[in-house]
């Protein structure tokens, strides 16, 4: 018998890839941010808002993942900027070579932000890179406060939580308190910020945080 | 949800690994999976069995161990 040491990952293909990502992406200083969340808890409500605010001059691109429809594209578009669908008939990630065969044709060079809307969904996309810069992770308050708890794998790795419609407080039962310890039970680093894009409340934050993350490397 | 396509990317490292070292042929692969990878061992331990089959790999048996995820090696028998 005999035993053959590796060092290869299990997920080298998507690392891989993801890697080559990363590197194109610093070598053209374009800031990545890949946006997790369950379906339905506005990552595409705060895109929306997040490309209303921007100034027109902005280099900003956005990629939207679904398992069908192009329907997160069409209101994308609206606002003007470069946007493309992934459609992944039946995939439950969004995974490096799918942003990679998105990018086709986008001159890198152009772009300073790309908003990477992922598949709604809070387990797969954990495990798959995409090259992005900081993962995000969305926590709608009427899905509850435990969230972190639960789904602990994507909290983990998030550098920021995202509360959105908060709006809704009055509402739900949902704790602000136990959502900010839950959450930092699993990340004690991670960053939280809380926004309504109904009424626009902590939208300020928000850009200010996308702000504070381009400017050290936007491009004259 | 996507351990089959883990399972997928072990046979094909057992399928590189192995095909310089004929006629040995691997018998057992080891992988190691962390806490927060996001992967159930049991699921993955599942469709790993499921692939083998028809692969022309059988019998080759699958051990995962808890650690940062790898894959850490390969058993092959002499004939």
């Amino acid at each position: 018998m005999t035993r053959v040491p590796m060092e290869k990952k299990v997920l080298n293909e998507n690392d891989l890839v993801a890697a080559g990502l990363r590197a194109d992406f610093a070598r053209h200083h374009v800031v990545a941010l890949n946006l997790i969340s369950s379906p339905g808890s506005g990552k595409t409500t705060l895109l929306e808002r997040t490309l209303e605010a921007f100034d027109p001059s902005r280099r900003v691109a956005v990629l939207t993942g679904d398992i069908q429809t192009d329907v997160d594209a069409q209101r994308l578009a609206r606002y003007g900027y470069p946007v493309r669908q992934i459609t992944t008939a039946g995939a439950c990630h969004l995974d490096a070579r799918m942003i990679r065969r998105a990018l086709e044709g986008w001159c890198l060079d152009d772009i300073d932000l790309l908003l990477i809307e992922n598949v709604g969904n809070l387990v797969c996309p954990t495990s798959y890179d995409l090259g992005e810069a900081r993962k995000i992770v969305l926590l709608s308050v009427p899905e509850g406060d435990e969230k972190p708890l639960k789904y602990p794998g994507i909290f983990f790795k998030s550098d920021l939580m995202v509360l959105t419609k908060v709006d809704l407080l009055p509402y739900v039962p949902f704790r602000l308190d136990a959502a900010r310890a839950n959450a930092r039970s699993i990340h004690p680093e991670i960053e939280i910020l809380e926004v309504s894009a109904s009424t626009g409340a902590g939208l300020d934050g928000w850009l200010e945080w996308l702000e504070q993350l381009t400017k050290p490397e936007q491009k004259g | 949800m996507h351990e089959v396509g883990i399972a997928a990317s072990i046979l094909d490292a057992v399928r590189q690994e192995s095909a310089g070292r004929q006629p040995a042929r691997p018998v057992k692969v080891g992988v190691r999976i962390g806490e927060m990878a996001g992967i159930d061992p049991d699921s993955l331990a599942f469709c790993f069995q499921a692939l083998v089959k028809g692969s022309g790999l059988e019998p080759l048996e699958l051990a995962i161990e808890p650690g940062e995820l790898d894959f850490i090696y390969l058993e092959l028998e002499e004939p």
